[in-house]
């Protein structure tokens, strides 16, 4: 009873409050206008005029992540990297070769779920291709990817992880592969500054005023917007196997992981 | 073009349900005894703190940051500066969203480490634990 009370006191004090705050004005013009900052980003996303300092591409979200403020993005990454490693060192001497689970559920839940993958990675290939042009990007792809490694251990049993042929150490590769090639195309202007001796920048992607140095923005006649595509499509990688071994790792059965760790009933 | 009295009072009201749900789940995580519980009111903190600053950025009246034609028409730019809404909060909270992922991330696994090794998750309880 006296936890409705307070439920309810909270809510009509919230309303309350917001309607006097709203009367008297008291916080001045909400959402009439955008910040200079906001409008600066907003002209240089995408504009040849000012070609020092755009980001060649449409989608100003994306230019932010991984041109204007691309080193945020670097070190997100690296924070990712981290709590996987962290996963992983929790689960050391855990080997998957010997898990031998249950059959999965039923003959017509694995068919719609046979059916769904192949469009789920489509899907997820998709929004990390298209990251420089619509919203979108590595993350996001890489998050629909890991809805792959859900399904199948849900419905397939975390032996199908086995029997694919995905192993722990496998997928840490891959996810290796793709923090190498994000590494590959940071670095890659300072490269061809040592052999070039042009001025450029880390991490750089379009022209700057000083830097005639720039990652081809067309292909095809195909925007792909410099480094952006580049960097989505490795952070997809990254990404989509970082949660491929967490899934893969809380799909083990706990008294599994108790026999190999070899940790003793105490309590 | 400017705002009706209920639209106002509407955004206002969702300010104040963001902080309310803000001091919720600090309570959450400060008082609550089971560690699950802790990290579940830890990720309703975060995404509160995630609305909290695409609610900055928001603009009434406003279009997706995309731009939908690709030519250097300065007026059609300016005019796309002026109705879209900020990116900037939502690409620092991208940037946030992932970070919150990884400490949820190593938090669940240093639980289930806890669980392990107690055969609880209530702090009460493993204050009293030794070893």
């Amino acid at each position: 009873m006296r936890k409705y009370f307070v439920l309810v006191s909270i809510v009509l004090a919230t309303v309350v409050i917001a309607y006097i705050t709203t009367y008297l004005r008291a916080l001045g013009p909400i959402g009439l206008d955008t910040r200079y900052l906001a409008k600066l980003f907003l002209m240089l996303t995408y504009n040849p005029v000012y070609r020092e300092l755009t980001a060649m591409s449409p989608e100003a979200v994306t230019s932010i992540v991984w041109d204007f403020r691309g080193v945020d993005t670097l070190y997100e990454t690296v924070v990712f990297y981290m709590a996987i490693i962290a996963a992983l060192t929790i689960y050391r001497g855990v080997s998957y070769s010997s898990i031998w689970g249950g059959y999965g559920l039923s003959l017509i839940v694995r068919v719609v779920t046979k059916l769904l993958i192949p469009i789920n990675i489509a899907i997820a290939v998709s929004i990390a291709a298209h990251g420089h042009l619509t919203p979108g990007g590595g993350f996001q792809a890489g998050a629909v990817l890991a809805v792959v490694s859900v399904l199948l251990a849900v419905t397939y049993s975390a032996s199908s992880f086995i029997k694919l042929g995905v192993s722990l150490s496998k997928a840490v590769a891959l996810r290796s592969a793709g923090l190498l090639a994000i590494a590959l195309v940071v670095f890659t202007p300072i490269v061809f500054s040592a052999l070039t001796g042009v001025q450029t920048y880390i991490m750089q992607n379009y022209v700057k005023i000083d830097s005639s140095f720039s990652f081809p923005t067309h292909v095809w006649n195909q925007l792909i917007s410099g480094t952006l595509i580049w960097l989505n499509l490795a952070e997809f990688l990254a990404v989509s196997f970082g949660f491929f071994i967490i899934f893969m790792l809380l799909s083990l059965r706990e008294e599994v992981v108790r026999e190999q760790i070899g940790e003793k009933d105490e309590h | 073009m400017s705002t009706s009295f209920l639209e106002n009072f509407f955004i206002t009201l969702i300010l104040y349900n963001l902080l309310v749900a803000a001091g919720i789940s600090i309570y959450g995580v400060v008082a609550r005894p089971s560690i699950t519980k802790k990290i579940i009111s830890l990720t309703i903190l975060q995404d509160t703190f995630n609305i909290l600053a695409i609610f900055l950025g928001f603009k009434v009246f406003s279009i997706p940051p995309v731009l939908l034609e690709l030519d250097s028409d300065i007026e059609k730019l300016l005019a796309f500066t002026t109705s879209a809404v900020d990116p900037l909060p939502q690409a620092l909270v991208l940037t946030a969203i992932v970070i919150g992922l990884a400490v949820n991330l190593f938090l669940i696994f240093l639980a289930l480490q806890v669980f392990r090794l107690y055969r609880t998750l209530d702090s009460r309880k493993i204050k009293e634990l030794k070893g």
